[in-house]
Order: structure tokens, then sequence, then C-alpha cells
């Protein structure tokens, strides 16, 4: 019957051929897409432009010069190798000590949390509400506690225990605890809601039928609550992670990167290379540096969660 | 109909003070200016714009503040594109780059003679911030400096009756205020210099801190960069000068070690140390706090000559795309001069800076008060500027002062290495002003 009526069949085909066309997921993808060019694209490879030649916006000459600044980072007589590696080691140790510290310190308090304890809703609002602090509220706080001469640190130190005062933003090492620390009541917060918000979800039969065979708490927890709680710790550390490579605003006001930049981080000799000593060339080639250490470390990332997911189905 | 009106107009500029500040006499144009006077001080560049635009109703200002850091990172992009502004505030910590890689436009001897701008008007130095390689690009219009605060009462107490001027009164006076927490004092058989009750001076690990290293560095006749600005702050002068900072701490005990510039402060206001050396911008903060304080100049530790640093803020005019407007180039520099008179610098100095010239430092509306302690000698003020790797340089300095001050390095030391470092820099710096 519609067969006789060829006229109704035109605009249902013209649609269906349009749709068939496969250009309608694209049409969707099309905002992004533009965002992505002109905000990630273009922008990067622009820098990496600007890493290969000696480039200042003002200047009448802009010549190429190939890999010199990437050599720089390999020629430990200039001070940006130096500078550069010192401040990527700092950002490790920085990393290697908080991120275990981040996961265990939230881990236990969402534990201790869960129960029906109380005062349980002013305890989390009070390990959550530091978050929401700017980090130079949260440097100038934790630097004043632990100030060398006037900091509630020392004076717990000096007139309780009777012990000397400790120089902790001006000696090597001991630098590093304020930061640390401040860091810990910073962000604990979250990856605690994180926590919690997964033992939720733990089923309350799985801890009875253990009990009911006899298992007292640590089995209970080895055994039930950690393997279940896998992936949001795998979440928790992959986040954590990242945003303690990006390591800045702390040791930018608690220590000035100082003693002798032994807490300078990563983005901010980036930072003062750039903005600093106006060499942004030499700051971009910094920054690729810095992304491509950054993309090895996903690529492991990836490849773990990915046997992790394996060995989970 | 026009008689009436233009004479209504000049009795209004008669009345403002302003009359024949009307230098400007071309068509009408609108100026852009660009300026990071975001703080307490922000009500008051409005209101002396507002000033201006009534009384100049042929130029219209029109004004934009915002963060300095902003400015730093927006301006080349600006003058590359040839969109600046007309007239932009740059500090003196900034200056001498942004002059070097041809952001700022030099002001001819012609042209500020025409606008009515008189160099010999302001503080020689700190007009000479904005100069480079014999030519000016900036009339400065706030200053800040570092200063030395005095506790009178613990002065008093420790016996203390002048406020001390040359080294060998600094150090005497320092002593007389140094006790130890069993009440001996510096200099005294068992004195322990690791438990101070009250001490002479403040010193301290930041960049405030090194400022007073800058001062000693100066009044020695040294300097941080030599005639090619390569780096120079390790030559005997400035070790010598910066070795009687250290022996204040190690030596004589008259300074605390490890201090921090907070810590100081708050000793300072609580009456345990006579000598608290830092920005002028504390004023404020002991006048609220009703300290029995006095300000004066940094006494003078090295043997050439007064000194001490200072901060600055210049009007600029930044490089313009060719075939910009030459009557807004005028009406700029009109504004400049108008800005930077004498009347409005006093207005201007509500907002927390110090005068720019010796007109404004004499005017009776000082008499009396603490900040007055220094305005004999402002002409002795030395920004950190004149070399364009201002990064490269100070960063280095600050640096060498905190190691030489908490011992972890000699004096010469830390000087060297911060010298060696600085100059490893400067080389890579120099070769993007090829």
């Amino acid at each position: 019957m519609s067969l006789s009526l060829p006229r109704e069949n035109v605009p249902p085909r013209r649609r269906r051929s349009f749709e068939n066309s496969g250009l309608t997921p694209y049409l969707y993808l099309l905002p992004f897409a533009l965002l992505f060019l002109v905000f990630v694209v273009y922008p990067v490879g622009y820098g990496f432009y600007v890493s290969l030649h000696r480039w200042d916006l003002l200047a009448e000459t802009r010549p190429f010069v190939g890999l010199e600044y990437y050599r720089n980072l390999f020629d430990f007589s200039t001070p940006q190798a130096q500078f550069f590696w010192n401040s990527m080691k700092n950002t490790a140790l920085f990393t290697v000590i908080s991120v275990p510290l981040l996961i265990a310190v939230s881990l236990g308090l969402a534990l201790l949390l869960y129960r029906p304890i109380f005062g349980r809703a002013f305890f989390r609002a009070v390990f959550f509400l530091p978050g929401v602090l700017t980090v130079s509220v949260m440097g100038i706080l934790w630097r004043w506690m632990f100030d060398n001469q006037i900091g509630l640190v020392n004076a717990i130190r000096t007139d309780i225990f009777g012990m000397q005062p400790l120089p902790f933003l001006s000696t090597q090492g001991l630098a590093w605890i304020p930061i640390i620390v401040g860091t810990l009541w910073w962000t604990i917060g979250f990856n605690m809601t994180l926590y919690l918000a997964a033992l939720g979800n733990i089923s309350q039969s799985l801890y009875e039928a253990a009990e009911i065979d006899g298992a007292t708490a640590w089995p209970k927890f080895r055994f039930i609550t950690w393997p279940l709680l896998g992936p949001v710790t795998l979440f928790v550390f992959v986040t954590t992670v990242l945003a303690s490579f990006q390591l800045f605003g702390q040791t930018l006001v608690i220590t000035a990167g100082g003693p002798n930049r032994t807490t300078q981080s990563a983005i901010q000799y980036i930072t003062e290379e750039a903005f600093s000593n106006n060499q942004f060339s030499s700051a971009s080639a910094m920054a690729f540096m810095f992304g491509l250490v950054m993309l090895i470390f996903t690529i492991l990332q990836f490849r773990i969660m990915a046997r992790d997911a394996r060995e989970g189905s | 109909m026009a008689h009436p009106l233009r004479r209504t107009s000049l009795l209004a500029l008669l009345v403002l003070g302003t009359a024949g500040a009307q230098g400007y006499t071309g068509p009408k144009v609108q100026l852009s200016f660009l300026h990071g006077f975001t703080g307490a001080d922000r009500p008051v560049m409005e209101r002396l714009i507002a000033q201006f635009n009534s009384t100049h109703p042929n130029i219209q200002v029109r004004a934009q503040a915002q963060p300095w850091g902003t400015t730093w990172q927006q301006l080349p992009s600006l003058v590359a594109s040839g969109r600046a502004p007309d007239v932009v505030v740059i500090n003196e910590d900034q200056i001498t780059q942004f002059i070097a890689r041809g952001a700022v436009s030099p002001l001819t001897d012609a042209e500020l003679k025409t606008a009515g701008i008189n160099k010999a008007r302001f503080y020689g130095p700190l007009f000479k911030t904005a100069d480079y390689e014999g030519k000016s690009y900036g009339v400065p219009i706030s200053s800040v400096a570092y200063v030395m605060f005095y506790n009178k009462d613990l002065m008093q107490k420790s016996g203390v009756t002048k406020v001390p001027t040359t080294r060998a009164e600094f150090l005497k006076a320092a002593q007389q205020c140094t006790t130890d927490k069993s009440g001996k004092k510096a200099g005294q058989a068992g004195f322990d210099k690791g438990n101070l009750n009250t001490w002479g001076v403040s010193l301290y690990n930041n960049w405030v801190g090194s400022r007073m290293a800058y001062a000693a560095i100066l009044q020695n006749g040294g300097s941080l960069v030599d005639k090619n600005l390569n780096a120079n702050f390790n030559t005997p002068q400035a070790v010598e000068a910066v070795q009687f900072l250290v022996d204040l701490v190690q030596k004589h005990g008259v300074a605390r070690p490890n201090s921090t510039e907070e810590a100081e402060l708050a000793a300072f206001s609580q009456g345990k140390v006579c000598f608290f050396p830092s920005g002028q911008w504390y004023t404020d903060r002991f006048e609220q706090q009703k300290m029995n304080f006095g300000v004066a100049f940094v006494p003078r530790i090295g043997s050439k000559q007064d000194a001490a640093w200072g901060g600055s803020s210049h009007l600029t005019l930044p490089k313009q795309r060719a075939g910009y407007d030459a009557n807004k180039r005028r009406a700029a520099l009109e504004f400049m001069n108008w800005m930077t008179s004498p009347a409005q610098n006093l207005t201007w100095t509500e907002a927390g800076s110090l005068p720019v010239m010796p007109t404004v430092a004499s005017n009776q509306k000082f008499e009396g008060r603490p900040i007055a302690g220094v305005f004999s000698k402002l002409g002795s003020i030395y920004a950190t500027s004149g070399f364009p790797w201002g990064g490269q340089v100070l960063g280095p300095f600050d640096n060498a002062w905190a190691n030489a001050y908490s011992g972890k390095q000699s004096v010469k030391a830390a000087l060297d290495a911060g010298v060696s470092e600085s100059n490893k820099q400067i080389q890579q710096a120099r070769k993007s002003f090829q």
C-alpha cells in the first residue's frame, strides 16, 4: 500500500539517510570537541611550540632552539636541571609520605565514625570542614602553629614538656612536618566521606554470617570490609596521588619552598621559572617533562587498575 | 553664552586649587588606566581619578584595578597585540624587565617638560628607579621603605637614651637592650644567648629580613649587581656588611637565631625587643595598638653612606601600536603630572604611601607622627631595580641571607654560592634579550 504512495516515503527516507550517515553522535560530541580543541589541544600545542623556541611575547625575534631547554634539564651544571629534579624529588617524597597517611587515616576515621557513636554527625562535620578553607588560610594557620618561636607546637614542647623549641620552618627535613600535617588536616574529610559512603553499601548480612561463624573484629575487617572497599580505595589512591603531585599552595605559603629549596614543589619551581624569572620557554620544557613523568605514572596506574579489574572478575 | 560658562569652569578650577594645571588643550580623549591598588588604597585612588576627571573636561580617565600579578602576566600580550592601556602602574621589582623587553616607552625630556613634570621635584633615587640605560620610563606615584621601628619603653628601661645612628651606637644600644632569662646583660660573664628575655634587634628569615642585608651592603658601598648587570653581592664590602649582621646573632647574642618575621613582630609588640627593622607598612598597626614606639631610618652600619631598601610604583606609558593618537599620549602625560603633583601626592599618602617628594614630606600634616622620623632621609632609599633579571638576582640573594643568618654556611660561602647561582641564571636570561 505504502509502496503505491512513494511521495509519502520521501521525508522518512531522507531522515533515515541522515541518521544512517552516522553524523549524529559526532554532532553531540561537537560542543565538547570544540572546547577540548580550544582549551586543551591548542594550549598544549602552543606550549610545546614555546618550549622549542627562545620565546618572549615582546621580543622581535623568537628563534627556534630545538631541544635546548630540554637538554638543559639533563645538564647538571645548569641551575635549571638541579632545581627541577630537586623539586621533582621533593614532590615525589611528599607523595610517598602523604598518600599512605591520607588513605590510612581517612579509612580509620571512617570506620570510627560509621559506628553509631554519640556526636557522630558533629565529628563528621569537624573532619570535613577544613576542606572548605582556601589553601592560603590553611597555610597561614599551620605556619603559625609550627612557628619557630611563637608556634603552638613549640609552646607545648617548651611550656609543658620542658623541651627545647625546634625551628620547624627553617630546618631541612623538619619543614615537611607542618606541610604534611597541614595537608592531612585539610584534605582528610573528602576521603573519609568517600569511605563512609562505601561502608554504607556493605551488606550487614555478611557481618552477621561472619559473627555466626565466630569471627572477631579483625577478621571481619580483613576478610569483609577491606576487600569490599577495594574499588573505593583504588579511586581514593588514584585521586590522592594526582592531588599530591599537584602540591603547590601548601609549600608556597608555609615554607616558601625553603629552607634551601628543600620543600619546593615541581609546580612551584615551574611557576618561579616562568613568572619570576620570565623564562617561559624553559618553564614550558619543564612542564612537558613533568607531564611526561605523570603520563608514565598514570599508565602504570591504569595497568594496575586493569589487573585488579581482571582479578575482580 | 560661552563666556560665563568658561568663567564658571575657571572659577571651579581655582576653587579646587588646580588652576594652571590644565596643560592639555587638545580634543576630548578617553584614557584607560591600569593599576594594582586593590586594597585599602583603592578608594583613595578612585577619589583622585574622579577629581581629575571633574577638573579635566577634555580628558576622561577610565581606571581598572586588578591584582599586580595579573597585570605582570597580561601586559606583554596586551602590548604585543597593540591593545595596551594608555597608562599602567608598574612596581619597582618589575619595571626594569618590562623596559628591557620593550613593553614601556621612554619619556623624553621634552615631553616631561611640556607636561610640567620636573624630575628634581622627586627624591633622586626614587625617580631613577624607573631609569634604564640613561632614559626615564616612569614617574613615581607611590613609595614604601624599610625602616627601623624602636620601642621607647624598653629602650628607656634598658638605659638607651638615643636612637642609634652609627654602627657603634647600634651595637652598644642593642647590647644594653639584651638580657637573658637569669637577668644577665649581653657581654657579661655567664650571659646565655640561647635564653633571651629581651633583645636588641630583630633579624629574621624571609625576603623582608634580607632587605636589612641589602641596606648594609649599600651602606658599605656595595651593590647587588656590577656594571655589566651580573650579580656581585659577594664583594669584600658586602661580606663585611652581612658579617656584622650575622655577628649580632652568633657573636654578640643580641638577636635571635632562626627567627621568623611573625615571631619578631609579636615580640616587638610585646615589648621584648628594642629595634624592629621592617617595612614602614607596620606603622598603622603599631599606632592602633597604642604602642609607645618611634620610626627611624636604618642606622648606618656601613662606612660609606646612608641607605635603605624601598619599593615603589611608577606611572608608565606602555608601547603602543603605530598610529597611536598623539593627543592621547599628551593627555596621559598631563594625567601623570597631575597625579604626581604635591597636592595629589599628599592625598595619596593617606593610602599608606611615603611622600615621593620633599615638598610633601615637609607638610605640617605629618608633624608629630611617628613616620615623620624617617622623612629627612627619604632621599637615601634605593629600590632593587636597574637590572632586567630581578628574580634571578633576588631569589639567590634572599636564599644566601637565609643561609648566612641561620649559620648553615659562613657569610662568604653563602654569598659566593648565591652569586654563582645567580650568574648562571642570568646567563640564560641574557639570551632572551639578544
